[in-house]
């Protein structure tokens, strides 16, 4: 197996680094990139306490799926792969989202770790719904996967 | 015909439960779908940061896979709306 992927509900299970480095683990790719994504403190000006991550999960599995074969196509196809995202109330501090590549040179990593991060953002559907410390909660803006033709 | 229209991200504000049950004349289309949506938001939710949604948001059919607005919908048919996304 060199591709694991999951959406996490973290009220039940965690994010972990260290099962993520196991399972990139091997002795044909030398070079490793891990990259943890984190809830932190600020957002334009507001203080957070949270996030709730929302997600339709099996269009988001699919969509990591995806992602991650087209990574492997274009990049390396030996390369190992763990990419795990939360779903549910993440306090500030927690991880939000790992992914952790090994591969056999760097280069390779590096770019397989940020290709994946950025096609998330643009393909996968989960919605970030932000806690601040006044109380108040507001879902955050992002990319609308609306056909491009049909926007007026 | 009646859909069922299931909720995610900021569309949750439209209802308490997951999915929102919508009538719609029969024939009728995501086009129409986004109308009467628009329509929702306005007279029920108008101050709930909503107002673009109706033209902002994608569908999913349930297949889940993002449907035009020629898209025909079926009675009983569930939809899910997909406002803009933002994981990560």
């Amino acid at each position: 197996m060199t591709l694991h992927i999951a959406l996490v509900k973290i009220e039940e299970e965690k994010i972990s680094s260290e099962k993520a480095k196991k399972y990139i683990a091997s002795e044909k790719n030398g070079a490793e990139s891990i990259f943890v994504g984190k809830v932190r403190n600020e957002n334009d000006g507001k203080k957070v306490t949270a996030v709730t991550y929302d997600a339709h999960d099996q269009a988001v599995i699919k969509s990591f799926q995806s992602i991650c074969n087209v990574a492997k196509d274009k990049f390396d196809k030996n390369a190992k792969i763990f990419l795990e995202h939360a779903k549910g109330y993440v306090p500030v501090g927690k991880i939000s989202i790992l992914i952790a590549v090994s591969s056999g040179h760097r280069d390779e990593a590096f770019k397989i770790c940020r290709y994946i991060l950025e096609e998330i953002k643009h393909k996968s559907p989960i919605w970030k719904q932000e806690h601040y410390a006044d109380g108040k909660e507001e879902w955050l803006p992002g990319h609308s996967l609306r056909p491009k033709e049909e926007v007026k | 015909m009646e859909i069922q229209l299931k909720l995610y991200g900021s569309s949750k504000i439209l209802s308490d439960k997951d999915a929102l049950k919508i009538e719609l004349p029969s024939n009728s289309n995501i086009e129409k779908l986004r109308g009467i949506l628009y329509k929702i938001i306005s007279e029920k939710h108008p101050k709930s940061n909503l107002e673009n949604l109706s033209e902002t948001a994608a569908f999913f059919s349930e297949k889940n896979e993002v449907v035009n607005d020629n898209y025909k919908l079926k009675d009983k048919e569930s939809i899910s709306i997909i406002p803009p996304i933002g994981g990560g």
